[in-house]
């Protein structure tokens, strides 16, 4: 079976190798590939370049050749205190580590093959090689560190880690089977693992407790260096060696101790994986749900939407355009569930109460004003890109629509509503909540002046918002090629620079959207801010937003010719 | 003419998928459109639905220009692909209600409850296409499709997926439609069904029409005669393939 698994890698990678090369024939991918490659040139190798060079200066002058030595020493204890503290919440939360993930063929190729299970699993951890291999690799070439053997050594660490951890949730997904078993013996078996980590947590966790509280803390070194304490001496030593010895490759600096570290992280790795390959029976069920449930998934369908009852029932007359908002919000109240985000809401809101009423001193308030303004920015400049419910999804239903007797232009229009709708009511709370907590961020502004702001903010959000989508819609139809059907992304140097010119598209295409608004709103101020003062920031944005919204109009017309030119062909499916 | 296709070619880069291909398909008549794979069938009727577009040619539907006029057109206009092609978060009744409205059908729930019933999906209204077999999102595709008093039936591959009696079924459905004055063009590897329900058929291959008629027109065709009478001997004899067999 592992030669048949090698087998599927070797030619599974040589294929997609070949695929990705021929396509570069392709100006589209090779222009992609150009971008992508250089992209990864001036992020990594370029800038390591310039990193040798100021190490070299350093040197020069005496000064510490490698930050990361500073906390090679307590690293492995912070790491290991981290790894376990990740290992107790995996058996709180449920969490899938993909190894029990087989494709559709994998499924009709394997599963009816004459081998055991627990060779399946090793075939799944094979396959996933390639991509721990790679992300190691990064994880190496992206530390800021000057040696090659440093590189080495971090990659070597982080690909034991990933391994390990990989095997490791997959024993915990399995055993979170057990726990619902109808043997009482079983279940109480399958406790067993949870139990002693939680309670090896509560013993390192008191004797750290003890240990912090001796004497106030002089700084994050003094933290470090009592965590490394701990971590070396009595029980929690014992306890915590698992994780300290697969965090101790990434952190030795010299050949020996890290000869050693690595056997130390072997072993960790050679006994989950036994733990795991123990759980054969389960395995056998597991990937038998697996299984079924594959076979039981459209195909092309990733995505899990469960059929819950909605109160909006789509009239049988009206604009097209609202079937395709009822379209696209069935999809999202069938994804999402609703009840929970107005609970996140209300907790959000209950937090921010709190820390109003409490927090203005020891920073709370602060901490939830930045977290409520970071949010606003992602809804308003980064959602439009992410919230793909939208032409860029439904490309994969076009042989569908295209049958529809609907105008090219409702149908883009359609498209856009819900979006805009829902990362505007995103942006709006995110706002709301932000000009709430200012006070606390910008104290020297007044409550005016913060409000003006707010509210400007709030106004425009839906043009930049509407805006933005048009443009990835637009994008989409234009460039259907460099459009990612579903989940699936296209991966490679040329998807990447694709991705890179795609988004650097969008971004210099809203400004150039933005312009007439933004000098339309200007004007208004100028003209306003006079008698109004910082009020006159709200007139002004509401003209800009409008501005923006009409172009958008605009651009929906503009594009209803692309929409029926678009050729089923010119969509790329995924790899 | 409820179906027209004039001159029709289309090309995939310097492959010509279809070439110079022209019928027509009455009110009331069943044409079954046959041919080996790759003769350019689905692509011909990806064509008619609106959903590729012409490379040179037209396409009418009861006289309206698929191209010029393409609303008018795909009003009238159903197409059952061989694949089915659901929104996955959509269940069952909810797929009827939205081309209820982006067809502006009455009734929908009278209809639609009535077409269920035809198809079998009974009890299967608020179910999403990743609950369904795969037979069953078939009959969701072929339910809305008839939903709406389309004027020009196009199925490609309907059988596939259906059990037996889902199968008699559909060729019921297709049958009565076709009397209620429905034109439907059919196409079909199972010659057997097309035999029993077409009144007239249409053999393509390599993109071009090698034969278009009614079985007696084929019959009586001095080149077809000895090939013998049913329509699998033809379509072997009039593609070439009867020397393979």
């Amino acid at each position: 079976m592992v030669s048949a698994s090698l087998y599927i890698i070797r030619c599974t990678a040589k294929n997609r190798l070949m695929v990705r090369l021929r396509r570069l024939r392709e100006p589209r991918y090779l222009i992609g590939a150009v971008v992508g490659v250089a992209y990864f040139y001036f992020s990594f190798f370029a800038r390591f370049r310039g990193q040798s060079a100021s190490a070299a200066r350093r040197r020069a002058r005496g000064a510490a050749v490698n930050p990361f030595a500073v906390i090679a020493a307590s690293g492995p204890a912070i790491a290991g205190l981290g790894l376990m503290i990740v290992t107790a919440l995996a058996w709180l939360i449920p969490f899938d580590s993909g190894l029990l993930e087989f494709s559709t063929a994998e499924v009709q190729f394997l599963f009816p093959a004459p081998v055991p299970r627990r060779s399946l699993l090793i075939h799944r951890l094979l396959r996933s090689q390639v991509g721990m291999l790679f992300g190691a690799l990064i994880a190496g070439l992206v530390t800021p560190s000057v040696s090659g053997y440093a590189r080495l050594r971090l990659s070597l660490g982080v690909w034991l880690l990933l391994c390990t951890g990989k095997i490791f949730f997959t024993g915990v997904s399995l055993a979170r089977a057990r726990l619902a078993d109808s043997d009482a013996n079983a279940r109480r078996v399958a406790r067993l693992p949870l139990a002693a980590i939680l309670g090896a947590l509560a013993i390192v966790g008191g004797a750290l407790y003890q240990r912090l509280m001796a004497s106030p803390l002089t700084g994050p070194r003094d933290f470090f260096e009592r965590v490394a304490e701990v971590s070396s001496t009595g029980a929690p030593r014992a306890l915590m060696w698992p994780f300290v010895a697969l965090a101790r490759p990434m952190f030795a600096t010299e050949v020996g101790p890290f000869a050693a570290s690595l056997a130390g992280a072997l072993i960790v790795l050679v006994a989950v994986t036994v733990w795991v390959l123990q759980s054969d029976a389960t395995f056998e069920d597991a990937a038998r749900q697996v299984a079924e449930a594959k076979d039981q998934q459209p195909k092309g369908k990733s995505a899990r939407y469960r059929a819950r009852s909605v109160a909006w029932t789509l009239a049988t007359s009206g604009r097209p355009e609202m079937a395709f908002v009822w379209k696209a919000a069935m999809q999202t109240f069938r994804v999402v569930d609703v009840r929970l985000l107005a609970r996140l809401v209300a907790v959000l809101f209950a937090l921010s109460v709190v820390a109003v009423t409490v927090g203005q001193r020891n920073g709370l308030l602060g901490a939830f004003a930045m977290f409520a303004l970071s949010g606003a920015g992602f809804a308003v400049f980064l959602a439009p890109q992410a919230v793909r419910i939208d032409m860029r999804q439904d490309l994969q239903h076009l042989e569908l629509l295209k049958t529809w007797p609907v105008r090219a232009a409702d149908v883009v229009r359609g498209e856009l509503l819900w979006p805009g709708a829902l990362i505007t009511a995103l942006a709006w709370t995110l706002i709301a909540f932000a000009t709430i907590l200012s006070g606390a961020l910008f104290a020297r502004l007044g409550t005016t002046l913060r409000v003006s702001i707010g509210v400007a903010v709030a106004v425009l959000a839906p043009g930049l918002a509407f805006a933005q989508l048009a443009i990835q819609n637009g994008m989409a139809l234009l460039f259907p090629a460099w459009v990612t059907l579903g989940s699936q992304r296209a991966r490679g140097f040329d998807a990447m620079g694709q991705r890179i010119i795609t988004l650097a598209g969008s971004w210099l295409a809203l400004l150039v959207m933005a312009l007439p608004g933004a000098v339309a709103g200007g004007i208004v101020w100028f003209a306003l801010s006079l008698f109004v003062g910082s009020m006159a920031l709200i007139p002004a944005a509401a003209v800009c937003s409008g501005l923006l919204l009409v172009e958008v109009l605009v651009m929906t017309e503009l594009l209803g010719p692309a929409y029926e030119q678009l050729d089923l062909l010119a969509v790329e499916r995924p790899e | 003419m409820a179906l027209a296709l004039e001159h029709f070619r289309r090309t995939y880069g310097d492959f010509t998928a279809v070439d110079d291909l022209s019928f027509t398909v009455g009110a009331g008549e069943i044409v079954g459109l046959i041919g080996p794979n790759g003769a350019g069938k689905t692509t011909t009727l990806r064509a008619l639905a609106g959903i590729l577009k012409a490379t040179s040619g037209h396409v009418k539907v009861d006289g309206y220009d698929l191209a010029a006029e393409p609303i008018e057109a795909k009003r009238r206009l159903a197409f059952m692909p061989d694949e089915p092609h659901l929104f996955e978060y959509l269940t069952v009744v909810e797929h009827l209600r939205l081309t209820a409205r982006l067809y502006h059908v009455e009734e929908i729930e009278s209809r639609g409850a009535a077409l269920l019933d035809e198809l079998e999906l009974k009890g299967k209204e608020n179910a999403l296409p990743g609950e369904l077999s795969r037979g069953m999102r078939q009959k969701v595709v072929i339910a809305c499709g008839l939903v709406r008093d389309a004027t020009t039936l196009l199925f490609d591959e309907p059988l596939t997926g259906l059990d037996p009696l889902g199968i008699r079924r559909m060729r019921e459905t297709i049958l009565s439609r076709g009397r209620a004055g429905a034109a439907i063009l059919l196409s079909s590897h199972l010659l057997h069904l097309v035999e029993e329900i077409c009144t007239r058929v249409i053999i393509m291959d390599r993109g071009r029409k090698i034969v278009d008629g009614t079985f007696a027109e084929l019959a009586s065709r001095a080149d077809l005669a000895e090939a013998g009478s049913n329509l699998e001997q033809i379509f072997l004899r009039v593609t070439g393939r009867d020397a393979q067999v």
